[in-house]
């Protein structure tokens, strides 16, 4: 055996036993320190562009508190305004406070390492994310607002996770924000300041609108529940929707004290309760409580509060079914998240960081 | 008053700083902070760990702060529009009335020398940066008992603000415009007994922040009309003023303009006794007096289209001087604001001379005062967020202070200053972010900390070096609890004021060419009340090399400036980077007649 032919043998050996060994592995667990937890979208303080992504794992009560920072070294440099995964990637959504510098930056999902950024004038104003499949994201802006501060038509930006390239631009009414995905379609809602008071149904095959749904009030989508059917909030609305024929079923009226506001919606992984904040402005301060409410029933139970205070965002974890509610102190200090039973009973309380505003599972 | 602490600049100072603002000058020569987003951009005071707010900016005795923020942004104030300019750290209220909480700047006129004198200057900077001024000085002899005097000023500003690297680190710098216009008019009519003086000053100041984006761009421009009318005579002093500051402001298009038109008419008058009292030396000088102001004010976002407010001063200032040594002032001072009560604020202070007539001198001095600030119209009048029912903010403010200087022979001299101080600020206003950000009076801030300033100055037959050396120590805090969550932000440093500031500078000079080097030490500053977010300190070192070139009646000084020889990045407002390195060069010619 010549010395090249000795060599060709063992590497033929070692490949067969490698490629052996491989197979005989389950798919592999991904890795990193992102892999599971609770990610916290903290808006921050507008102007200082300081808002951050904190995490922290289910069993612990303690977060890192820029994760962002910690992975990268630099900081976001702006208010955070959602964070979701997709495949193996994450898209931040970047607010800053300086026309034409927000962006989407994509991380590595699991480790959090930064891969791309995508600036204007592809995004302006981004609100929230939504994965599509693996490989899709939409992202609704706003745009930029008018001279006079009123909204413009707003957009879905579509970024192709492959290219990390906005590959389309969906007009949508004025203010879009929330969004909910059935099937294959996205139901895009509005911003209340923002006068759009239709929601925009988007196709994901085709990329396009497909419908527009008027209402009386800007639409907010809230989920789709255990019977299929959608939920929207209108002003002080909560109308069941029938996603595919679009007809309201049924309208429940939340309050008659037309001083109040409703928000921070969010639908428990059981889909058939909602949490929502309901406050109004009395005298000084910004009162008010948060509810629960069962989709079967045919009002809102206002004489028992699921907690008597206010929170600047709701989310329940589908993993252990615990709700998170974000406390901004204020906008110069860290907030915190508080977990609560869903029988109301508080669990912990965890700081984390300027303004927490929303949840992100995983 | 006695028993402040008071700095006066220096002609050397106001000259090097001539094309410069006001901003520049003291964050480099005392220990006050400056908080800048940038070149042209809004700069304003932390003096003693305080807030923008709690520093009084006089203009010949009269507060110019913007009524409506309640402060003032010092990049609108170039040093062109003044000719003299102290510092005066500390409260004193009892003499100025509001905002002396932390400290006062104060402005003020000149009159100008007989004779006529011209003078044209001109700044080139980097980043296509430039400053104009033309000012004419004259002074006759009306007649027998007349003097006539008067100078006419005019500057002008343009900072593009073109850098070549608009990122530093990775961070863009934020990009801006700023376009500045000014004039100044002073009028002295003088005889042995009265004096008759008129004051104009008109300010013009336009920022764009993104001027190149045209959807996202913002302009804010204020302009200033100043003007006053004195009168003194044996003891009497009349004072008559107005001031109009008109904010614009605007996004994008600028088809909507936010415009905000606030008048101030003033009157204030003085009388002035002094008494022999006792014992050789000893005197008791009394000043007595009050001042009127009525407030207009045309604000969109206010709760009524137009509002109006009176408000009025009645104040006793005593100055006793007991001896050659001990001097003891005692002053009294009620403010009234329509629908206010603005606490009365008494102030005692004194200064004793502990060593005199000897190579060294040796000075003590120390005061206690009680200090207010009446809430600014944003505070009481914004539509929802102002808060109606606001109260003023008091403080108390105490403070021990000593001041030497030292001839060491014919060439060497030292100074030194030295300054403990304590300030508590009660019912301090703050905007709430549980409440929407309504007004309240929800913090109890106390501030203390320590300054120190050490000079040196040689003196040879064609040389002369010195140097001065400042260090402020701050530690400010908010102290109440106010919400569960204040728990978190009580007892530590306030954001954005840096526990340690330092500056220094040395100076050569050869005959007429003379070498600055100027040194800024800023350190640590958090960002967020809970510290949780910071941004890191930082040292700039500036460099001047200035000549004058006289010749018979005419001359021409000549000035080159390094700023951030090291191009050191920092930031003074996190978020916001500095330019690095830059160059200015100016040149300004004189000519005056012969006297």
């Amino acid at each position: 055996m010549t010395m090249k032919q000795q060599l060709t043998r063992i590497l033929t050996v070692t490949l067969i036993l490698a490629v052996a060994w491989s197979c005989n592995q389950s798919d592999p667990a991904p890795k990193g320190t992102y892999v599971q937890g609770v990610f916290v979208i903290n808006e921050g303080n507008f102007t200082q562009n300081n808002g951050t992504i904190s995490f922290l794992t289910r069993e612990k009560n303690i977060a890192d508190s820029d994760i962002f920072s910690i992975v990268n070294g630099n900081a976001l440099k702006g208010g955070m305004q959602g964070y979701a995964i997709a495949g193996d990637q994450g898209l931040i959504l970047v607010d800053n406070s300086n026309p034409g510098s927000d962006k989407v930056e994509i991380v590595n999902a699991n480790m959090f390492t930064t891969e791309a950024s995508i600036g204007a004038p592809d995004i302006e104003n981004p609100r929230e994310v939504i994965a599509i499949g693996s490989s899709k994201a939409y992202v609704s802006n706003w745009g930029t607002l008018n001279s006079n501060n009123t909204f413009p038509a707003g957009y879905v930006a579509v970024i192709d996770l492959a290219t990390k390239k906005v590959v389309k631009k969906i007009t949508t009414d004025k203010g879009p924000e929330n969004m909910v995905l059935y099937n294959d379609k996205v139901f895009v809602g509005n911003f209340d300041g923002s006068e759009g008071k239709s929601l925009t149904v988007i196709n994901t095959a085709t990329d396009a609108v497909s419908r527009s749904v008027p209402f009386s009030a800007t639409p907010n989508p809230i989920g789709i529940d255990a019977n299929g059917k959608l939920w929207v909030q209108a002003g002080l609305d909560l109308i069941r929707l029938n996603p595919d024929t679009y007809e309201t079923e049924s309208t429940v009226k939340i309050s008659t004290d037309m001083s109040k506001s409703a928000g921070n919606f969010a639908m428990g992984p059981d889909l058939k309760t909602i949490y929502f904040v309901l406050s109004s402005w009395n005298g000084n301060t910004n009162r008010g409580e948060t509810y629960k409410f069962t989709i079967t029933d045919t009002a809102v139970n206002l004489t028992a509060p699921f907690a008597k205070r206010i929170f600047t965002g709701l989310a329940v974890d589908p993993r252990q079914g615990l709700i998170y509610a974000g406390v901004t102190p204020s906008y110069t200090q860290s907030g915190y998240a508080l977990r609560y039973r869903s029988d109301g009973t508080l669990v912990d309380s965890v700081k984390v960081g300027i303004a927490p505003t929303g949840f992100y599972f995983r | 008053m006695s028993g402040l602490k008071i700095q006066k600049i220096d002609s050397v100072l106001l000259e090097q700083f001539r094309f410069r603002n006001i901003a520049d000058l003291l964050s480099i020569n005392t220990p006050v902070l400056f908080k800048s987003y940038g070149p042209g951009q809004l700069s304003t005071v932390a003096f003693r760990g305080t807030s923008a707010s709690h520093t009084a900016v006089l203009w010949n005795g009269l507060n110019i702060n913007l009524p409506t923020l309640g402060q003032t942004d010092f990049s609108t104030i170039p040093m062109a529009g003044f000719d003299q300019l102290s510092v005066q750290f500390g409260s004193s209220a009892s003499i100025v009335g509001t905002d002396a909480v932390g400290g006062s700047i104060l402005l003020g006129s000149s009159k100008p020398q007989p004779g006529l004198q011209v003078m044209l200057g001109r700044q080139q900077e980097s980043f296509r940066n430039n400053q104009t001024q033309a000012t004419v000085k004259y002074g006759t002899r009306l007649n027998k008992n007349w003097d006539f005097s008067g100078k006419t000023a005019a500057y002008d500003g343009n900072m593009n603000n073109r850098y070549r690297h608009p990122e530093r680190n990775g961070e863009a710098i934020s990009p801006s415009s700023t376009f500045q216009k000014g004039l100044v008019q002073d009028l002295f009519f003088t005889n042995n007994k009265h004096e008759l003086s008129a004051h104009f000053w008109l300010t013009d100041n336009t920022l764009t922040n993104n001027p190149e984006n045209p959807a996202g761009r913002q302009m804010t421009r204020i302009q200033s009309s100043r003007a006053m009318l004195r009168y003194q005579v044996e003891g009497w002093s009349l004072r008559t003023s107005w001031i109009r500051d008109v904010i614009d402001y605007a996004v994008g298009d600028y088809s909507k303009i936010d415009h905000a038109v606030t008048d101030r008419y003033g009157v204030r008058g003085e009388r002035t006794f002094e008494w022999k009292a006792g014992k050789s030396g000893s005197t008791i000088q009394m000043q007595t007096g009050g001042e009127f102001t009525h407030y207009k004010t045309q604000v969109e976002n206010y709760e009524r289209p137009v509002i109006s407010e009176n408000r009025g001063d009645l104040f006793i200032l005593t100055r006793w001087q007991t001896s050659r040594r001990l001097l003891v002032s005692v002053n009294l001072r009620q403010a009234f604001v329509t629908g206010y009560r603005p606490p009365f604020t008494p102030s005692l202070g004194a200064e004793y001379r502990l060593i005199q007539n000897r190579p060294y001198t040796v000075r003590l001095r120390g005061s206690l005062a009680r200090s207010y600030r009446v809430p600014t119209l944003n505070e009481r009048y914004w539509k929802d967020l102002g808060n109606p029912n606001i109260k003023p903010e008091n403080g108390l403010n105490k403070e021990l202070g000593a001041e030497a200087g030292y001839v060491l022979n014919r060439i060497h001299s030292f100074t030194g200053n030295f300054s403990i101080y304590h300030n508590k600020i009660d019912q301090w206003i703050y905007w709430n972010p549980t409440n929407n950000f309504r007004a309240e009076n929800l913090q109890l801030v106390v501030s203390r900390g320590l300054e120190m300033q050490l000079g040196w100055k040689a003196n040879r037959e064609n040389v002369q070096f010195g140097s001065t050396v400042n260090y402020a120590l701050t530690n400010t805090s908010q102290e109440k609890i106010f919400d569960a969550y204040a728990t978190d932000i009580v007892g530590k440093q306030l954001p954005h004021i840096p526990l340690h500031t330092g500056n220094v500078t040395l100076f050569m000079q050869y005959k007429n060419l003379r070498l600055t080097n100027q040194i800024q030490v800023i350190s640590k500053r958090y960002t967020t009340a809970d510290h949780s977010q910071s941004a890191p300190g930082y040292c700039l070192d500036h460099l001047i090399v200035e000549t004058t070139l006289p010749w018979r009646r005419y001359g021409a000084s000549l000035q080159g400036r390094v700023n951030n020889i090291s191009n050191t990045f920092y930031q003074s407002i996190n978020g916001n980077p500095m330019p690095g390195r830059s160059f200015a060069i100016s040149l300004l010619l004189t000519a005056k007649t012969t006297r």
